[in-house]
């Protein structure tokens, strides 16, 4: 083992514990904590807004189709054609347009930069139940890999070539942000909100009730970016940079399974884990 | 109600670790599930520190935080006494912090939101220090993890750890030292 100079380990230790330093809203926190605690109340300090996505897809290809049809007829009693029908027909080509067949895995990738740092993520989701799952995101450089299969889920740790597997009662759903613009296209809410040029090419935007703002080609209605809305106010712009729709081969199979991709990887199963209570 | 009752005759006659510092808070919760502030009281902000050595985001440390103590106060009458009721408690938030991590990871947002967004221990650390460490600190295994947030996060000695862990301090001391050791080598701020 090297040896090293303690103030190395001190360095390590100061940083630490600066991770968990006490701040200025803590006691405000432990205090309704406290009072909804000694109430009998679930606390709830914060309610964060954040869309189930365990709606059954094919419930949600039946929502889609007549948030569709309810559209295309709204906008057709008004009277023939008219901006109302335009709308309503970029929506309709827009789901379609993100709508993959069934029994195959959607592959999309999203590149950004967020406070500077560049981000991406990619997913590849088996549009059928189980939802089969593989996504890596995070930094560049630093993305994180996880996985789930419909029982377990898998996380790979790339520096100790080890993938840990816990066993998952949740079954997976469809988490892509793909699959987000589809409900929500299919929701009937999302409005278009004309037209506007991004790196030269002029893209229906599409206003979307979560607060998403996807971009699609008038040439395919497929989103070429996405304005995803943070906490602060600002806004990380993701540009689409793949989507596309695999077939369930055997090969392809193999892109939804951490293991397979880590065939050399050590599997952890780390049973420890199980949570009281649970 | 009469299994109400019953549940709660039995949990008052659970014995808990018989030196567990804990042990009269712990049978005064089980008596009257309001005194359970007092336990609250006396771990907010070690689970808080526990919570923020191993999650970045403030919102989701506020979350698991509130679901630790929430999940605490509904299975106090099935804490079991077999181990001090630290240790019990830091295993439900070290779950729950397992639980966001991965929920983080799946949710369908693409970045989570105001996850880079600057925060107080950055104004001690540099953004891309604290990043670079909780990166380093998530590649660890889960036991080491738990050892080094219980240390630094909720700010227990070596007893109190080997306590909650079962070990002697001074092996949780060694323990301590080669996890040390490994953030150590892999921190890149070390060799400068």
């Amino acid at each position: 083992m090297t040896m090293h100079d303690d103030s190395d380990l001190e360095l390590v230790e100061r940083d630490l514990t600066a991770l968990a330093e006490p701040r200025e809203e803590d006691e405000r926190l432990r205090l309704v904590l406290r009072a909804q605690l000694a109430a009998g109340l679930r606390p709830r300090v914060r309610r964060r807004r954040r869309q189930s996505m365990r709606i059954a897809f094919g419930a949600a290809l039946a929502t889609a189709t007549a948030a569709v049809i309810a559209l295309v007829v709204l906008a057709g009693s008004a009277g023939s054609g008219g901006p109302a029908a335009a709308d309503a027909a970029v929506i309709h080509h827009a789901l379609t347009a993100v709508t993959g067949p069934a029994n195959a895995i959607v592959h999309e990738k999203v590149v950004g930069v967020q406070n500077g740092v560049p981000v991406e993520a990619e997913w590849w989701q088996e549009i059928s139940p189980p939802y089969a799952n593989v996504v890596i995101k995070g930094p560049v450089g630093h993305e994180g890999e996880i996985g789930d299969d419909g029982t377990t889920s898998f996380e790979y740790d790339p520096r100790a070539n080890t993938i840990t597997e816990q066993q998952d009662s949740s079954p997976p759903t469809p988490i892509d942000p793909v699959s987000q613009i589809r409900q929500e296209l299919a929701g009937g809410q999302a409005q278009v909100a004309g037209r506007v040029v991004i790196a030269g090419a002029s893209l229906y935007k599409i206003d979307l009730p979560d607060g998403l703002i996807a971009y699609v080609d008038p040439s395919n209605y497929r989103p070429q970016y996405l304005d995803d809305p943070q906490r602060n106010g600002s806004v990380v712009r993701l540009r689409v940079a793949t989507l596309e729709y695999l077939p369930m081969t055997a090969s392809n199979r193999a892109l939804l399974s951490v293991t397979a991709q880590h065939p050399t990887a050590r599997i952890d199963t780390n049973p420890t884990d199980a949570a009281p209570g649970k | 109600m009469v299994m109400e009752v019953k549940a709660l005759a039995d949990a008052r006659v659970t014995p808990v670790h018989a030196a567990d510092p804990d042990a009269d808070l712990v049978a005064a919760a089980r008596a009257r599930p309001s005194e359970f502030v007092a336990l609250y009281d006396r771990y907010f902000a070690r689970v808080l520190g526990y919570v923020r050595v191993r999650i970045r985001d403030s919102a989701t440390c506020e979350d698991v935080t509130s679901h630790v103590f929430t999940t605490a106060l509904a299975e106090i009458g099935r804490f079991r006494g077999q181990g001090p009721f630290a240790g019990w408690l830091f295993q439900i938030a070290r779950n729950a912090v397992y639980d966001a991590q991965r929920r983080r990871m799946t949710e369908s947002r693409v970045v989570e939101r105001a996850n880079l967004d600057p925060t107080p221990e950055e104004r001690v650390l540099e953004r891309e220090r604290a990043e670079e460490l909780r990166a380093l600190i998530r590649r660890l295994r889960p036991e080491q993890q738990h050892l080094l947030a219980l240390r630094y996060g909720a700010g227990l000695s070596f007893e109190e750890i080997g306590a909650i862990v079962d070990a002697a301090p001074a092996t949780v001391r060694v323990r301590m030292h080669r996890i040390l050791e490994e953030l150590r080598r892999r921190y890149p701020h070390d060799d400068a």
